[in-house]
């Protein structure tokens, strides 16, 4: 195989996770709440989702109790949230640091422990034999193409539905959404839940679909991407694609550039998804200006008497 | 009769109110983080042995405490002067990291003769401030969200740690990633009482030069009004531009030498371990001391307790790394959701009047 073909057949398996945790968090982001919990919530769902599968149980369900389990450790941060109305920055910090503290307690005794998890799906061999592209597109597991449909999906509740409306209008104006009659409250629950079940399920997949194996640290900084391509999809799901595309295909660079031997010394050639965060948050800066789509009511606990 | 509960911002709290409900999350966020305790296997018994008698009362305890708190007494002045100003800083572990890796290269270049221990621990200050300088720019010239930027500072940094962990600084007679040990000339003097050295003289000067700074010069006033009030404070007159920058490189240049100071006092060589949990320790000390300079002495010697009380349990209970991090973001919690007593009052109103 090529280069550029492994490449290219490796790297939406890199994009899928950013891509659901993107979405997670369009989701909260687009009902006014701004959750710098994921990296947390990922690791919870990385270690539920490898314990799960090492136990035996089968990828699927390790998949759902993964993201499950990232519903279940954002419990507090739902709660404090949108019953509390707490400062959302810091509560989404002590998310994080409640995600990685549990994930990496609990799962202490399942470190570096291969396992089974989710394999490609099977495709027609003609197909994925096709050159450059057949690996790419027709050898991909379940999840890639599930998170492709869930992007349109969003875009199509939040864009074309009457709910969908709701929620970005609480998101945009909490206010005048409340006085429209809109139940503040329960449309956040509404996009925090799946929202959060969503980033859950894109920690799962790192350990299930990806690695298959949980060891400490393996998120290592996604959730944080998936934050800032949040920005870099102005609140977009389709395009959310577009970014976890980028940033997937510059993942799955660094170890195809390792096994080419070049003389990149690998400590500094990882810091190119890092590099490559601050870089687009620069490139798509907006000083002075509104920024983009970003919801109006972003961050700011409501209560009707601001109305 | 039907009554709906309705939320209302209080004006202010007054120092009762406030009193009570930091007290109340505290009592909380203890009362939780012990029962993690004795889930994670610690019996209850000895919690009072290992939490108090251990790491506060006993003389080898209270020296291990001392040396685990100056570092955390820096790093918790470095957050408070950011978060004071609404300016999220959590890449205190990078910035730390950085400090580290300056103090290292002038100590294994062999700069600066008589000097070179002061020149270390200038050089990490410099360090850290260079670590945040960036994001500090985008976020004033650009309007980049310090939050991630900072974020992915630290990640960076940790890299290039061990760049020159297994490259440049490395020590190739030694297993482990790390740099060769310091020579004596280059290692803070020790106080005479176990291995507490000149680095907790050195942060706490800090801590006395900040809160001088804070209470007694225009300065301090006018970024403490910045802090609460940023509109009120440009229509005022003040140059909000000017005091994030002075306070936040000020920050940066505070992690930094945390870094220099724990490379120069206690570790005497650079490795991978230097930077556990600076950034949610430094957030936790800041948080809980509500950005008052004086109260990050007691709350840093408070959480460098934990910490070497988690050592402890680490080696005789089998508790991880994972549960002090569990309690630290337990705490921050309880402190967050605590504020909803002293923001919002909460009142019954009869459902006709609501209509």
């Amino acid at each position: 195989m090529s280069f550029v073909e492994a490449w290219l057949a490796s790297f939406p398996g890199f994009m899928a996770p950013l891509l659901l945790a993107a979405l997670g968090l369009i989701l909260c982001e687009r009902a006014g709440v701004l959750n710098l919990g994921a990296e947390g919530i990922m690791a919870v769902g990385a270690m539920t989702g490898a314990v799960a599968s090492l136990s035996g149980v089968g990828p699927l369900s390790a998949l759902g109790l993964g993201a499950g389990a990232g519903l279940l450790v954002a419990l507090p941060f739902i709660l404090a949230v949108v019953v509390l109305r707490a400062a959302q920055i810091p509560a989404g910090l002590a998310l994080v640091a409640l995600g990685l503290g549990a994930s990496a307690a609990l799962g202490r005794d399942h470190t570096h422990k291969p396992f089974d998890g989710l394999g490609a799906m099977p495709g027609p061999a003609l197909l994925e034999d096709l050159p450059l592209i057949g690996g790419m597109l027709f050898a991909q597991d379940a999840l890639v193409y599930a998170s492709l449909m869930a992007a349109m999906g969003l875009w199509w509740y939040l864009q074309r539905t009457q709910t969908g409306l709701r929620l970005r209008a609480v998101g945009e104006d909490t206010a005048t959404a409340d006085a429209a009659g809109v139940d503040v409250q329960f449309q956040q629950l509404a996009a925090l839940v799946p929202g959060c079940l969503l980033i859950g399920l894109a920690g799962a997949y790192l350990s299930v679909a990806g690695s298959q194996i949980w060891t400490e640290g393996m998120v290592a900084g996604r959730g944080w991407i998936a934050v800032a391509l949040v920005v870099f999809a102005r609140w977009s799901p389709l395009r959310a694609i577009v970014g976890a595309t980028l940033f997937g295909a510059a993942e799955a660079l660094i170890p195809r550039l390792q096994t080419l031997g070049l003389d990149v010394p690998v400590y500094i050639l990882s810091m190119t998804p890092y590099v490559l965060t601050i870089a687009v948050l620069v490139l798509f800066a907006r000083p002075g200006r509104l920024r983009g789509n970003e919801p109006g009511a972003l961050g700011r606990p409501y209560i009707r008497q601001d109305r | 009769m039907l009554e709906r509960i309705t939320l209302e911002r209080r004006a202010g709290a007054g120092p009762v109110r406030q009193t009570a409900a930091y007290t109340g999350s505290l009592v909380m966020a203890i009362a939780l983080s012990l029962g993690v305790l004795v889930a994670a296997g610690v019996p209850i018994g000895a919690l009072y042995q290992e939490l108090v008698v251990q790491v506060f009362l006993a003389p080898t305890g209270q020296a291990q405490t001392l040396t685990a708190a100056t570092p955390m007494l820096l790093v918790g002045l470095s957050a408070a002067l950011c978060l004071r100003l609404k300016f999220w800083n959590i890449g205190l572990e990078g910035q730390l990291l950085l400090g580290g890796i300056f103090a290292t290269g002038v100590a294994l270049t062999d700069l600066g003769g008589p000097v070179r221990l002061a020149l270390m621990l200038i050089a990490s200050a410099i360090g850290g401030a260079l670590w945040i300088a960036a994001p500090l720019l985008l976020r004033l010239r650009l309007g980049v969200s310090e939050v991630i930027v900072t974020l992915m500072m630290t990640n960076i940094a940790y890299l290039l740690l061990q760049h020159l962990l297994f490259g440049a600084f490395g020590d190739p007679t030694y297993n482990f990633p790390s740099s060769p040990a310091f020579d004596d000339a280059e290692r803070l003097p020790r106080l005479g009482f176990g291995s507490v050295h000149l680095g907790l003289v050195i942060a706490l000067a800090a801590v006395a030069a900040v809160a001088w700074i804070s209470y007694r010069t225009p300065f301090g006033f006018a970024s403490r009004f910045a802090g609460h009030n940023p509109e009120a404070a440009r229509t005022v007159g003040f140059n909000t531009t000017w005091i994030i920058v002075v306070s936040v490189l000020a920050a940066g240049a505070l992690s930094g030498l945390a870094g220099g100071i724990i490379v120069a006092g206690t570790e005497f060589r650079l490795s991978q371990q230097i930077g556990l949990h600076a950034t949610f320790n430094g957030i936790v000390i800041a948080a809980l001391a509500r950005n008052e300079p004086l109260w990050i002495v007691p709350v840093s010697l408070l959480i460098a307790g934990l910490t070497v009380a988690s050592a402890s349990l680490k080696v005789f209970y089998g508790v991880s790394e994972g549960v002090v991090l569990i309690i630290q973001g337990i705490i921050l919690f309880c402190l967050v959701a605590g504020q909803f007593l002293t923001t919002y009052r909460v009142s019954l109103t009869p459902i006709e009047a609501v209509r």
